[in-house]
């Protein structure tokens, strides 16, 4: 049954809407559950009208709420009387939602998800491929390397999220009832702080490596020339920082940087360069 | 007549990928760092596709799909992008600048898609107190639709790409888009950067 749950909770946003969210992928997820606690027809069609109520969570984390909601309704379906089991459940299954959900994307869209970008370009500078920092470079690179990056970031992160969606899933049934129940399966805020750690490591390495390739790929200039390259790299990031300290999105400074340089470079027709030699 | 079949097959893939992005999996099968060098090769130009898709990942990890929140998509814009290119015969720069656009005007595609999956609610209510239990036949349907649209969608870019690729005088454009191109790494790299600062610095 758990496992039945498990695959079914990697379809739990299919049907998202904006009245209650992922209601149809949470009841979906759970009549495997339902169908064996309710054999008689109609407690298994009051169970499932009860789960299509508003919910959501993170899907990563999802698990636990499923868990605990499928102990709950397990312990109804055995109760003579059900109804203090089943006046709890819309509480514990919001509680329990809200406070994954911060969890959850704190961990997963805040820093694996940037986190394998990092992994694709590092394994791409490792590689040799240096085309994605200059995007006029036509240096050959095999395809192999090019879909290493990126696969190895998805294995790095699926690796995290099948492994919460399992653990979340088998934690929450075995606590279930609570509306604390497996807050405390992992040390939260040590792990986010070591994900950000992580990340900030990864960042300021490319960072680094980026400067470098530009000074390397520029060892023969003059100084004026090496100076102007490096200053448009550092305007632009100092132009995405004035963006957001604005609360302007990044496509903000795109459209800034490819309007300047339409007027600049295609209007005003002067000469255009690029950032390597 | 290959490049069309190309096109239609890109787009179809495109929109099987883009469920990875929220209905299905969510293993980030759907993020623009792998669509591009996927279609990249479908299409025969790696190179570039592994290009437009990184850039693109780099300037949309700015966007974070909390709650009800509908980011700009990221397998539109690099299917677009890489479409724009390959098929479309745009210079890269361009072409990366047509995707950019397409994933932020899907997002109104995608806005509409879920707000029409509300009524839906009521309807497998009363299946379910019939004593029909449908759940998987809707949740099919959903994802059928997603996949169709995003299908229709990538196309009608690569079209629309294809179509700007002839006008005359497009390229009088491309030494100012090649070199608004040559900077976005690093507008890229901005974002990478800031992101985990802030984040480091944080107590929590």
């Amino acid at each position: 049954m758990l496992f039945s749950m498990f695959l079914r909770s990697f379809f739990i946003q299919a049907g998202w809407n904006y009245e209650r969210f992922q209601n149809l992928g949470f009841a979906f997820s759970l009549e495997p559950a339902l169908k064996k606690f309710y054999p008689d027809r109609e407690k298994f069609k009051a169970a499932m009208l009860r789960h299509l109520h508003i919910f959501n969570t993170q899907p990563y984390m999802a698990g636990f709420v499923l868990g605990n909601i499928a102990r709950m309704e397990e312990r109804a379906a055995a109760a003579p009387s059900p109804e203090a089991e089943l006046k709890n459940m819309p509480g514990v299954k919001q509680a329990l939602a809200s406070s994954f959900a911060s969890i959850g994307d704190r961990i997963f869209w805040g820093r694996l998800k940037p986190m394998t970008a990092q992994i694709c370009l590092l394994v791409w500078a490792a590689g040799g491929f240096y085309g994605w920092l200059f995007t006029g470079m036509n240096a050959p690179a095999s395809a192999a390397l090019l879909l290493a990056g990126p696969l190895l970031g998805i294995v790095f992160y699926s690796a995290f999220s099948v492994y919460w969606r399992w653990v979340g899933l088998k934690a929450g049934y075995a606590c279930g009832g609570a509306a604390n129940c497996a807050l405390d399966a992992s040390n939260w805020p040590r792990l986010i702080k070591l994900l950000s750690t992580a990340g900030f490591a990864m960042s300021l390495a490319i960072a680094v490596m980026a400067f470098s390739l530009l000074a390397g790929f520029n060892s023969g200039a003059t100084v004026q020339g090496m100076a102007l390259k490096a200053g448009l790299a550092i305007s632009v990031l100092v132009l995405h920082r004035v963006s957001r300290a604005l609360g302007r999105s990044v496509f903000f400074a795109a459209g800034l940087v490819l309007a300047v340089s339409l007027l600049v470079f295609s209007v005003f027709k002067v000469e255009a360069f690029k950032l390597y030699l | 007549m290959i490049t069309l079949v190309k096109a239609f097959i890109s787009a179809a893939l495109a929109g099987l990928l883009g469920l990875d992005a929220v209905q299905a999996f969510q293993f980030l099968l759907a993020r623009p760092a792998f669509v591009g060098p996927v279609l990249g090769l479908l299409n025969g130009c790696p190179l570039e596709g592994a290009r437009i898709g990184i850039l693109l990942e780099l300037l949309y990890i700015d966007f974070i799909p909390v709650g009800g929140v509908v980011p700009p998509n990221g397998t539109a814009a690099a299917a677009a992008g890489v479409l724009a290119y390959c098929a479309g015969g745009l210079a890269p720069s361009l072409a990366f600048f047509i995707g950019l656009a397409a994933g932020v005007l899907y997002s109104p595609v995608e806005y509409r898609l879920r707000a029409a999956r509300s009524p839906w609610n009521a309807r497998v209510e009363a299946e379910v107190s019939a004593g029909e239990i449908t759940l998987r036949r809707w949740l099919a349907g959903a994802m059928l639709a997603e996949s169709a649209a995003m299908t229709v969608y990538v196309l009608a870019c690569a079209a629309v790409a294809a179509a700007a690729g002839a006008l005359p005088g497009i390229s009088r454009l491309y030494p100012g888009t090649d070199f608004a191109y040559s900077l976005m790494p690093w507008l890229g790299l901005s974002g990478l950067y800031f992101r985990f600062r802030t984040q480091a610095r944080k107590k929590g």
